[in-house]
């Protein structure tokens, strides 16, 4: 085995071995999830937070979309770019995400019972 | 990275140059893949067992989980092993790309800036600048038992949570002694005096916790 195949090895061990940690750590809830999809309003109360929602979906519906592309063209030695229509929707999403927390979190006064 | 540098730094060993030999170059090589190796593995280690806490990675000082943290995790992971896959797959051997595409770096720099405003966000607001601090605050009857000696009865008192229940472990030196569900410690029957550290973590969040420290003597 040459020191480049076991370079590689020790490092596909590594990645994998962490990602299958941190993946099995999620789904049994040792990392703490709760709460992710929730927002905190001025005054304390937490609200269910479709902007949240959102921004969950294109983070993953983007990096899923990129991995694919790179399974694709592996061998090529050349990391595949990401198009100017999925950064402008992925800067969308994120300008949509820190406005609803900013306004829920500094502008909005409680309501009753909040 | 560093691996892949090394590597590049082995395959290069063939070229000798005036003042130094290739073993030399090669051995450094190894030693230091071994090196990283060690170190890998200690990572791996330590994450697993628990020594290196994972709970809160991607969670606010408040304990709940963080939008912007996830979204920077989730980035990272991809980007990292994708950079690797393309360097590993590179035929017809393994090479850095000669370009890192603009737009992975507007991807990265959206997704750490989002992060940051975020966070900046949070620190202009009461609520998230004050977090709730401690949430869980362990009270025990006595901190002096000995060996074979009078049980200890710990409470934990939880602020700020719906879920008022908690796990106990004993944290240090682990299986000196039992505690229960209801935080009662038994010490163990003999062995040598030392410090037992006990640690309740709520149910709910498990980043929540608190530790109280006792000592086990010997009897008389």
């Amino acid at each position: 085995m040459s020191f480049a195949e076991i370079v590689t090895l020790e490092v596909y061990v590594f990645l994998g071995a962490l990602a299958a940690i941190i993946g099995y750590r999620v789904l049994t809830g040792q990392i703490n999830m709760n709460y992710l999809l929730y927002g905190t309003r001025k005054g304390g109360a937490k609200y269910f937070s479709p902007e949240r929602i959102q921004l969950l979906l294109f983070t993953l519906g983007t990096a899923m979309f990129y991995l694919n592309d790179v399974m694709q063209h592996r061998t090529s030695g050349v990391l595949p770019d990401v198009s100017t229509e999925t950064l402008a929707l992925l800067g969308g999403s994120h300008a949509v995400y820190l406005s609803g927390k900013a306004y829920m979190m500094l502008l909005k006064k409680p309501g009753k019972g909040e | 990275m560093l691996l892949l540098l090394l590597m590049q730094a082995a395959q290069s060993t063939t070229q000798p140059t005036p003042y130094v030999q290739p073993w030399v170059g090669a051995l450094a090589a190894w030693v230091a893949l071994g090196f990283l190796g060690l170190i890998g593995v200690a990572i791996l280690y330590y994450v697993f067992t628990g020594k290196i806490d994972l709970s809160g990675l991607i969670s606010e000082p408040t304990g709940d989980a963080s939008m912007s943290r996830f979204q920077l995790l989730v980035f990272t992971f991809v980007i990292a092993a994708s950079l690797f896959l393309i360097i590993a797959s590179a035929a017809p051997s393994p090479k850095f790309p000669d370009v890192i595409p603009s737009g992975i770096l507007m991807l990265l720099g959206i997704s750490a800036s989002s992060y940051l405003v975020s966070k900046g966000i949070q620190q202009s607001s009461p609520e998230g600048r004050a977090g709730r601090g401690p949430e869980i605050k362990i009270a025990a009857e006595k901190n002096l038992t000995t060996f074979g000696g009078d049980t200890i009865q710990f409470q934990a008192e939880v602020f700020g949570l719906e879920d008022k229940s908690v796990t106990w472990t004993i944290l240090d030196p682990p299986g000196f002694g039992t505690i229960d569900a209801d935080g009662l410690y038994t010490p163990p029957a003999s062995g040598e005096p030392d410090t037992v550290v006990i640690k309740a973590a709520s149910k709910e969040k498990l980043n929540v916790s608190d530790t109280e420290s006792i000592r086990v003597d010997k009897a008389g």
